[in-house]
C-alpha cells in the first residue's frame, strides 16, 4: 500500500505541473478596455468666438452695422424675431430693448448710462451697467477665464471678455455634453443599488423599503 | 498479503540498494523530485515574459532618495528617465526638475456656482500628466450632488446625461487638496512623499514601495495606485515632464495631482484650469496680494472640503454671492480700469 502511495503522489504533482504549464485557465484582467476621450474633451478653445467688431456678414459680404442702419430704423422693443437678424432671439431677462445696449444713433457702438458711446471691443463696460458685482469680480479675476501664465511677469495672460463665454442676447452659459465618466479600477461601473433613482436628501428613510414592509 | 519486495530473494542488489535505497524507492523519489522541479518551473514560467525593461537597472536600484541626491545625481537620474522614455515610447522627452519658487505658495480656488460638471478638466489632466489610459487613472473626480446638500455619501461621479448641468444638481470636482497638514505624508513608512516649500505634496516614484497607506489616509480619495504597468499610447505621451510630477510611472507606485508642477513652477497655469470652459478654476500665489486667489480668499465666500478633519487644504471652493457687498460701489476710478491699464 505504501509503495502505491509513493507512486501516485509524484504522478499527481507531475499532472498538476502539466496543467500549470498548459495554462488552461488564463488570467482574466479586471482592467476594463480603454474608453478613449474625445478630442473636444481636451480642447481649451473658448465656447464662443465673437468678432468684437461691429461687422455683419450676409450673402458673403461683410458690412459695418452703420452701412445699413444709417437709413434703416430698428424697433425700440421687440418680442418677435427680427427680419434682418433672424439668428438673434433676445432672451436677456427684463432687458428687452435693443437700445438698452446698442447706441440709438451709432449702431457701430454700444451706449453707456449717459448716452455716450462704448467701443465694440470693450463689451465689459456695457455689461457693467447692470452686472456691477460680476464686473468687479471679473476685474479682480475671480469671475471669468484667464489662460496662459499665473505669473504675468513670466509670460502672457489672456483674459476673456464677457461675450466670449456668454451670448449677450441669451446670456446663461450654455449646457455642454459631459465628457466620458470614469472607468478606473476603483471607480468602475456604478452599482445599480447605489445610484438607483433620484434621491431626496431631506428624506432619511427609504420610501420603497417602507412601502414593501407594510 | 505478502510484501512483493521480500518475495524475490535471488535478485542481485539494485543500484543504491547497498545504501538502504531500493530501486522502487529510488524511482519514486526521483519522480517526486522531477515533479517538484517541473512544478517549480511551471510556477516560475511567468518569468519567461519578463523583459530587461521590467527589471530595475543597477543604477536605478542604487539611486538615493530625492532629497539626498546631489545635483549630479539628479542629472544622472533625469538622463536615465530620458533614456527609458526613448526606449519605451520612442519619444524625445524634455525631463526637468524645476525647483520650488521663492516666496510662492500655490493655492487653488474653484467656483462651484460656475462649474457645470463637463469633466473636461478630468481628461485634460490625464493628457497632461501621462496617467495610465488602461486601466484609467484620473486625479480629478467630479461629484454630482442634489442642490441644497453636500452629501458626499450619495454623490454620483458616474452621471451621464445628454447635457450638463442638470437643473436640480450641482457639481464639485475633487482632486488633491495639497493640504498644509497632510495625513498622507505622515503615514508614509519610507518618506517617499513629502510637502515642498511651495505647498505641493509630491512623490518620489523611485522611492515609493506601493504600500498604499497614503491612499487610505487621504480623506479626499486623491491618491491613485498603479495596479498594473501604465499603458499610454506613444502619440499621446506628453514630452514635457518633470521628475516629481508627470514622468511615466512604474507599476506598483502611488501617484497624485501635483498642481502640474512642471507647468506651474515655470509660471504657467495647470492643465485643468486651462481647459475649463467656464473659468471656474482659479490658481495662483496666495502670498501675492494682487493675485486672484488672494482676492478670492479675502472677498468671496470660501469653504474647504471636510474642514473637520483638520488637513488645512490649499484647495478652496467658493461661490458667487448675490446682492451683497453693495457697500463697495463701482466708482469712476474702478470702472474701465482694465481699458486704461491696457492703454497705458
Amino acid at each position: 500500500m505504501k509503495a502505491q502511495f509513493n507512486f501516485w503522489v509524484p504522478m499527481a504533482l507531475l499532472a498538476w505541473a502539466g496543467v500549470l504549464w498548459l495554462d488552461p485557465a488564463p488570467f482574466v484582467s479586471p482592467v476594463p478596455p480603454r474608453v478613449a476621450a474625445p478630442a473636444w474633451a481636451t480642447d481649451p478653445t473658448p465656447v464662443r468666438q465673437p468678432k468684437l467688431r461691429p461687422e455683419y456678414r450676409v450673402a458673403g459680404y461683410t458690412y459695418q452695422c452703420m452701412d445699413c442702419h444709417r437709413i434703416i430704423p430698428s424697433p425700440a422693443e421687440t418680442f418677435r424675431k427680427l427680419t434682418q437678424h433672424p439668428e438673434i432671439q433676445l432672451n436677456h431677462g427684463i432687458n428687452t430693448r435693443c437700445f438698452n445696449c446698442h447706441h440709438p444713433r451709432n449702431r457701430n457702438a454700444f451706449v453707456d448710462d449717459f448716452g455716450a458711446e462704448i467701443p465694440w471691443n470693450q463689451p465689459q463696460l456695457l455689461c457693467a451697467k447692470c452686472h456691477g458685482p460680476v464686473y468687479r469680480d471679473w476685474q479682480a479675476g475671480s469671475h471669468g477665464r484667464i489662460n496662459g501664465y499665473w505669473d504675468p511677469a513670466r509670460g502672457p495672460q489672456t483674459k476673456l471678455r464677457c461675450i466670449q463665454c456668454h451670448d449677450p442676447h441669451h446670456p446663461p452659459f450654455q449646457p455642454l455634453p459631459p465628457a466620458p465618466g470614469p472607468h478606473t479600477l476603483r471607480m468602475g461601473a456604478p452599482s445599480p443599488a447605489q445610484h438607483a433613482g433620484p434621491r431626496d436628501p431631506l428624506r432619511i428613510f427609504d420610501r420603497t423599503r417602507e412601502s414593501s414592509s407594510h | 498479503m505478502a510484501d512483493p519486495d521480500t518475495s524475490f530473494q535471488g535478485n542481485p542488489p539494485g543500484p543504491g540498494e547497498g545504501d538502504g535505497l531500493t530501486r522502487r524507492e529510488f524511482l519514486g523519489k526521483a519522480a517526486a523530485a522531477a515533479a517538484g522541479l517541473s512544478a517549480l518551473a511551471a510556477a516560475m514560467s511567468p518569468l519567461r515574459h519578463l523583459s530587461d525593461d521590467a527589471l530595475p537597472s543597477v543604477e536605478e536600484f542604487l539611486q538615493k532618495h530625492y532629497k539626498e541626491m546631489t545635483p549630479e545625481d539628479k542629472e544622472r537620474a533625469l538622463n536615465r528617465i530620458r533614456e527609458q522614455v526613448r526606449q519605451r515610447y520612442g519619444v524625445e522627452a524634455n525631463v526637468t526638475d524645476p525647483p520650488p519658487l521663492d516666496g510662492v505658495e500655490f493655492v487653488y480656488g474653484l467656483n462651484i456656482s460656475r462649474c457645470i460638471g463637463c469633466r473636461k478638466c478630468v481628461h485634460a489632466c490625464v493628457a497632461e500628466n501621462n496617467q495610465s489610459r488602461a486601466p484609467e487613472i484620473q486625479y480629478i473626480r467630479v461629484l454630482e450632488m442634489e442642490k441644497g446638500s453636500i452629501d458626499l455619501e450619495t454623490a454620483n461621479h458616474h452621471y451621464d446625461p445628454p447635457q450638463v448641468p442638470r437643473p436640480d444638481k450641482w457639481y464639485m470636482p475633487v482632486q488633491c487638496h495639497q493640504c498644509a497638514n497632510p495625513p498622507c505624508v505622515k503615514v508614509c513608512p519610507v518618506e517617499a512623499t513629502w510637502q515642498e516649500p511651495d505647498g505641493i505634496t509630491v512623490i518620489d516614484y523611485d522611492w515609493c514601495i506601493g504600500c498604499r497607506y497614503c491612499e487610505a489616509a487621504c480623506p479626499y480619495f486623491a491618491r491613485r495606485f498603479n495596479f498594473t504597468t501604465p499603458q499610454i499610447p506613444k502619440e499621446e505621451l506628453n514630452p514635457n515632464m518633470a521628475y516629481l510630477s508627470n514622468r511615466p510611472r512604474p507599476k506598483g507606485v502611488m501617484e497624485k495631482c501635483t498642481f502640474c508642477l512642471h507647468r506651474t513652477r515655470v509660471g504657467r497655469l495647470p492643465a485643468c484650469l486651462e481647459v475649463c470652459p467656464t473659468g471656474s478654476r482659479k490658481f495662483g500665489n496666495v502670498l501675492d496680494p494682487n493675485s486672484e486667489v488672494h482676492y478670492i480668499l479675502k472677498h468671496k465666500r470660501v469653504f474647504v472640503l471636510k474642514a473637520d478633519v483638520g488637513t488645512l487644504p490649499r484647495f478652496f471652493y467658493y461661490f458667487d454671492e448675490r446682492g451683497s457687498r453693495y457697500h463697495e460701489p463701482i466708482t469712476p476710478e474702478t470702472k474701465g480700469r482694465e481699458v486704461r491699464e491696457a492703454g497705458a
